[in-house]
C-alpha cells in the first residue's frame, strides 16, 4: 500500500508544490528586480528571471551611510538585546523551576499576568519616557526583555532536567549558581540555542518599537529605514525626509535590494532556526 | 480537619515558620536571581498598569500622572462618541475575521496534505518553504506586496498582459482586505501547520490499518479516524484564535495599509497609535487601550469557560 503509485498522491504533491513555490514566488521576485537592468525594471518586464544582470543597485545601495548606520544600530539591537533577554529568561525559568520555592506560585503569577493584561502603549511609553530610554537603542529591547511564551518554553525545559542529577551536585556542597552554571546550563544548549534564535529574529524585525521611540536619523534600525526608503513619500515623519533620503525617487531595484540585504541575515541563519522551531514550539504549547 | 484520620498532625506553627524560613534561606542564591527579573517586571509592565490612571484623567504632561485632575468617565464618554473609534473596532473585527475564515481552514487542510506525504525529503523541503515567510518582517512583507500588487506591480502586469483590467489592490477599500489577508495566509500558514502536524503524528497506525482492511477509502479514513483524531487540536485552537478577535498587531495594518485605504484599514492599534503618538491625546489613547483590554479579558474568560463546557482544554 506504501508504494503504489495513486493519482491522489501526485495531485497532492503537486498542489503542495504550487503552494511552496507560491511562498518561495514573492523572494524570487524581490531578487530579479534588484539585479535587473533600470530600464526592464522600469518598463516592467521583470517576472521570474533578472533582465540586463547587474548588481548597480547593490553597490548604490551599500555605498549610502545610512544603510550602514542602520545595520549597526540593528546589529547593536540584536546582539545586546538577545544577550539580556536569555540571560532575564533563564534566570527566571531556572528560579521558577525549583519545585519547592516558597512564593513560586506567586512569582510565576506576576509574570504570566502580563500576558493578560498590559499597561498598553501609551502608559509603557511614558515609563520608558521617564526612565530616560527614549530615543536610545535600549529602549528597542529593555521594555520588552522577557517574552513570557519564551519563558514558559524554558521553564518546561528545565523542569524536565532529572531531579537525581541536581540533587547529586546539591549534595556535593554545589550552591544554586553553580548548579545553573556547571549543570543546568551545558544540558540546555538546544533550547538556549532555539530561544536565543526567536530572541534575535525577533529583535531584527522589529518595526513598531522603533517606530515609537527612535527619533534621531543616527539611530534608525534597518526595518526603520527600509521603511522609510520604500514608503518614503507617505511617510509623514518629518526627520525621515530632514536628510533627504525620504524625498529622493528611489527606483525599484533600489527598494528591492534594501529588501533583500535586510533579509538575508535571516536566511542565513534559518537553517539552524529550523533545526530547532518545531520542538520549541511544541514545548511552548504543552501548558507548564 | 482537627484530628482527622490518617492525617499527618501538623507541626506546631513556630516550627513551621521555621522551617519555611530555613528553605528560604536555602535559596537565598535563587531569589537573587529572581530580583533583575522582578525589577525588569515591576517597571516595564506593572508601572504602566499604574499608568492606565490616565484614561480616568486628564492628563498634563507637565504635571505627571499623579497631579493631573481625575475626570471620572469623561473620556471614555467622549471616545464613544467617536466614529472613528467604532471604525477602528469594526475593522479589527473584519480583518480579524476575514482572516481566521480563510486561513482556520486552510491550515488543516495543508497540514492533512502534509501528512499525507511519503517521501521525506519532498515533505522536509515543502516545510522549509513553507515555515520561511513566517520569520520576514512586516516591513519586508509590505515592500514585496507593493512590489506585487501595485497597479504597477508584477500581477497586475500579469494580468493586463493577458488582456485584464487593471486591479485596485492596494486602493480599494474590498481589494485592500483581500491583499491583507493573502499577506497574512502567506505570512503564517506554514507556521500554523506545525501543531496539527505534530497531532497527527500522534494519530494510531493501527486505525488505518485496521480501515483500510476493512475497505475504507482514503477519503473515509481522512473523515472517520484522521479528524477525529485531531478534533480536540482543532476546536482549542479555533476557541484560541477567536479570543483573540479584538487583538490585532499593529505592524501588518499600518505598513501594508496607505491613505487611501483608510477607511478599512484603521485597526484598534493603528488608531491608539495615532492619537496617542502623532496626535499627543495621552489620556484617549489609554482608554481605548483599556477598553480593548477588558474586552479582551472578558472573551478570554468567556472562551476558556466554553472550551471547559465542551470537554477540552481551557485556554487560559
Amino acid at each position: 500500500m506504501r508504494n503504489k503509485f495513486s493519482w491522489g498522491r501526485l495531485i497532492n504533491g503537486l498542489l503542495l508544490g504550487i503552494l511552496a513555490f507560491a511562498c518561495l514566488y514573492p523572494f524570487l521576485n524581490v531578487l530579479a528586480y534588484s539585479v535587473s537592468g533600470y530600464n526592464a525594471v522600469l518598463s516592467g518586464r521583470v517576472t521570474f528571471f533578472p533582465i540586463d544582470f547587474n548588481v548597480d543597485a547593490y553597490k548604490q545601495i551599500l555605498g549610502k551611510t545610512q544603510i550602514w548606520m542602520a545595520m549597526r544600530s540593528t546589529v547593536i539591537v540584536t546582539l545586546a538585546g538577545t544577550a539580556l533577554s536569555l540571560f532575564l529568561t533563564i534566570l527566571a525559568a531556572f528560579a521558577l523551576s525549583r519545585k519547592d520555592l516558597p512564593g513560586k506560585s506567586f512569582f510565576t503569577a506576576v509574570i504570566l499576568f502580563t500576558m493578560y493584561f498590559s499597561g498598553g502603549m501609551i502608559p509603557t511609553f511614558l515609563v520608558v519616557k521617564n526612565v530616560g530610554l527614549f530615543d536610545s537603542l535600549p529602549a528597542l529591547f529593555v521594555p520588552q526583555a522577557i517574552n513570557v511564551f519564551n519563558f514558559i518554553v524554558m521553564r518546561t525545559f528545565f523542569k524536565n532536567i532529572p531531579e537525581s542529577l541536581e540533587e547529586a551536585a546539591r549534595i556535593d556542597g554545589a550552591s544554586y549558581m553553580k548548579v545553573l552554571i556547571k549543570m543546568i546550563l551545558p544540558l540546555s544548549v538546544p533550547i538556549i540555542a532555539t530561544i536565543g534564535l526567536f530572541y534575535a529574529v525577533g529583535y531584527w524585525n522589529t518595526y513598531f518599537d522603533a517606530l515609537l521611540y527612535i527619533q534621531k536619523p543616527e539611530l534608525y534600525t534597518l526595518q526603520l529605514r527600509l521603511r522609510s526608503l520604500l514608503f518614503g513619500e507617505e511617510l509623514n515623519n518629518s526627520n525621515a525626509n530632514a536628510e533627504g533620503i525620504g524625498t529622493q525617487v528611489m527606483t525599484q531595484s533600489l527598494k528591492m535590494a534594501t529588501v533583500a540585504i535586510s533579509t538575508i541575515p535571516i536566511l542565513v541563519i534559518y537553517p539552524w532556526l529550523q533545526k530547532y522551531f518545531v520542538k520549541g514550539v511544541m514545548i511552548g504549547s504543552v501548558k507548564g | 480537619m482537627k484530628n482527622s484520620v490518617g492525617a499527618v498532625p501538623k507541626a506546631p506553627l513556630g516550627i513551621r515558620v521555621k522551617k519555611t524560613a530555613i528553605k528560604i534561606w536555602n535559596y537565598k542564591w535563587v531569589y537573587l536571581m529572581l530580583v533583575p527579573v522582578l525589577a525588569y517586571y515591576i517597571v516595564f509592565k506593572y508601572i504602566p498598569m499604574y499608568g492606565i490612571t490616565i484614561a480616568f484623567k486628564n492628563y498634563n504632561v507637565f504635571k505627571g500622572i499623579t497631579a493631573s485632575p481625575w475626570v471620572g468617565f469623561d473620556v471614555f464618554e467622549k471616545i464613544f462618541k467617536s466614529k472613528n473609534f467604532w471604525n477602528a473596532i469594526r475593522n479589527t473585527l473584519v480583518l480579524n475575521f476575514t482572516t481566521l475564515l480563510v486561513s482556520f481552514p486552510l491550515t488543516i487542510i495543508v497540514s492533512l496534505m502534509l501528512n499525507e506525504v511519503r517521501s521525506s525529503k519532498f515533505k522536509r523541503v515543502t516545510q522549509s518553504v513553507l515555515y520561511l515567510p513566517h520569520f520576514v518582517s512586516w516591513v519586508v512583507v509590505a515592500g514585496i506586496a507593493n512590489n506585487l500588487f501595485l497597479s504597477t506591480g508584477t500581477i497586475n502586469r500579469i494580468i493586463t498582459g493577458f488582456g485584464g483590467e487593471t486591479i485596485p489592490f492596494m486602493s480599494s477599500n474590498g481589494w485592500w482586505i483581500f491583499t491583507y489577508v493573502v499577506c497574512n495566509v502567506w505570512k503564517e500558514i506554514g507556521w500554523g501547520t506545525i501543531i496539527y502536524l505534530a497531532a497527527l503524528t500522534g494519530v494510531d497506525e493501527s486505525l488505518y490499518e485496521a480501515a483500510y482492511l476493512d475497505g475504507a477509502t482514503k477519503f473515509q479514513r481522512l473523515i472517520y479516524i484522521t479528524l477525529p483524531s485531531i478534533k480536540s487540536v482543532i476546536v482549542t485552537m479555533l476557541i484560541l484564535q477567536i479570543s483573540k478577535m479584538m487583538s490585532i498587531g499593529l505592524d501588518a495594518p499600518l505598513l501594508i495599509g496607505n491613505k487611501k485605504v483608510l477607511e478599512v484599514s484603521e485597526v484598534i492599534s493603528t488608531y491608539t497609535y495615532r492619537i496617542g503618538i502623532e496626535r499627543a491625546k495621552y489620556s484617549d489613547s489609554t482608554a481605548i487601550g483599556l477598553f480593548q483590554s477588558v474586552i479582551n479579558i472578558i472573551i478570554l474568560f468567556a472562551a476558556d469557560k466554553f472550551a471547559k463546557s465542551i470537554g477540552e482544554d481551557g485556554i487560559i
